[in-house]
């Protein structure tokens, strides 16, 4: 059973337990902004994803001209 | 990998900074935010508790967590939301409403609203087709029309100040933006406090030296609904792509877009890019003849020549 990282309506499939950290490198996704939640909780960098688990990647990048 | 645990308490952490070299569990980082944006209303003078305050919200992450903040400091606030009719389709600005209605509801605070199409005849995007420099990008035209109506409706109403939630990344990818074209004329507009002046409303920037993460992890741990889709014009916008820049920059050199930010303020007070507004001689401030509005082009304003352009076809 893979980690499943949803973000927005696109869904994620990586294998193994591994680190937040490491979850958004293999994504390309950007530590600055983007944040890794787990029920509600919001996870640091050192959390641990682990195998069968749901989490939600929030972007946190938005605008256009201000 | 060992977990986090919260600099203050102990307690398992729940975000690290590492500008700051700071990790914070949930109640602890709550508070800081709370804290960190009465001190930049102090540090800047925005504004202070007998003043009413009018805040911009987009029903989004960063402006729904200024408001959020700023009531819990107990500052007479209103909140001021702009329809702009975009993406009728996924009802983008309509679900964007409902998120500021929701959370103005819920605290009992006053929302006023101001639909786009209902004003002007045409909604942003329609707007945007009369515009040469909106034809293939709306927001330069979203962004005009937004001043304007945030300017226009302070004062009408009488607010004392106008509060934007423009969070770090803004401000850093703008001053990108301006220094890599060397636009010193924008560059002389960007701070965040400007005065009163002919027909412009105060506007601060209280959350300017909080990144977009903190916003975000803010609105998400405070349990605020905001809309997460991001706006359909705004995807691949040059903004967006000095902010990727920025924060790759940022990961391999941790508080670089903050010494970026405070390095040209520092600038400033040294003398270098002084404030457009604060240099009488500067501007020549005459009412737009249609709207009133101060504009220094000696006729009619942008936003009402565009108008203009718009009812020609």
């Amino acid at each position: 059973m893979p980690v499943i990282l949803i973000l927005r309506r696109q869904e994620f499939r990586l294998e193994g337990t591994l680190s937040v950290k490491d979850a958004l490198k293999q994504l390309n996704l950007s530590p600055e902004s983007h944040l890794v939640v787990r029920g509600g909780e919001l996870l640091t960098e050192n959390d641990s994803l682990r195998n069968g688990e749901t989490v939600k990647i929030v972007s946190a990048i938005s605008g256009g001209v201000s | 990998m060992t977990t986090m645990i919260c600099n203050t308490c102990g307690q398992k952490a729940v975000i690290r900074m590492r500008q700051h070299r700071l990790a914070l569990c949930k109640d602890h980082y709550l508070e800081w935010i709370i804290d960190q944006t009465q001190r930049f209303i102090e540090k800047y003078d925005m504004f202070n508790r007998r003043e009413q305050v009018l805040v911009a919200v987009s029903g989004g992450k960063d402006s729904l967590a200024l408001w959020d903040v700023l009531w819990r400091l107990s500052y007479p606030t209103a909140g001021m939301y702009i329809h702009l009719g975009i993406a009728r389709e996924t009802e983008y600005s309509d679900l964007s409403e409902q998120y500021a209605r929701e959370f103005a509801a819920e605290r009992g605070l006053p929302l006023h609203i101001v639909n786009v199409e209902e004003e002007f005849g045409q909604t942003i995007p329609e707007l945007a087709q009369v515009s040469r420099r909106g034809r293939s990008k709306p927001c330069a035209v979203c962004g005009l029309v937004k001043r304007h109506t945030m300017n226009r409706t302070a004062r009408e109403l009488g607010f004392d100040v106008l509060a934007t939630a423009h969070n770090l990344d803004d401000e850093a990818a703008f001053l990108f933006g301006n220094v890599l074209g060397w636009n010193i004329r924008q560059l002389r507009r960007q701070a965040p406090y400007l005065p009163e002046k002919d027909g412009f409303a105060r506007k601060v920037k209280p959350f300017c030296r909080f990144t977009e993460r903190e916003t975000a992890a803010y609105a998400l741990l405070r349990g605020i609904e905001y809309i997460e889709d991001e706006c359909p014009h705004a995807v691949g916008s040059k903004q967006i792509e000095y902010k990727n820049l920025l924060n790759q920059l940022e990961e391999a050199q941790p508080g670089a877009k903050l010494r970026f930010m405070l390095g040209f303020l520092q600038a400033r007070e040294d003398g270098f890019f002084p404030l457009e507004e604060i240099v009488e001689e500067d501007l020549d401030l005459q009412p737009c003849p249609s709207c009133g509005q101060p504009t220094t082009t000696g006729g009619l304003c942008s936003l009402c020549r565009l108008l203009e352009n718009a009812r020609a076809g």
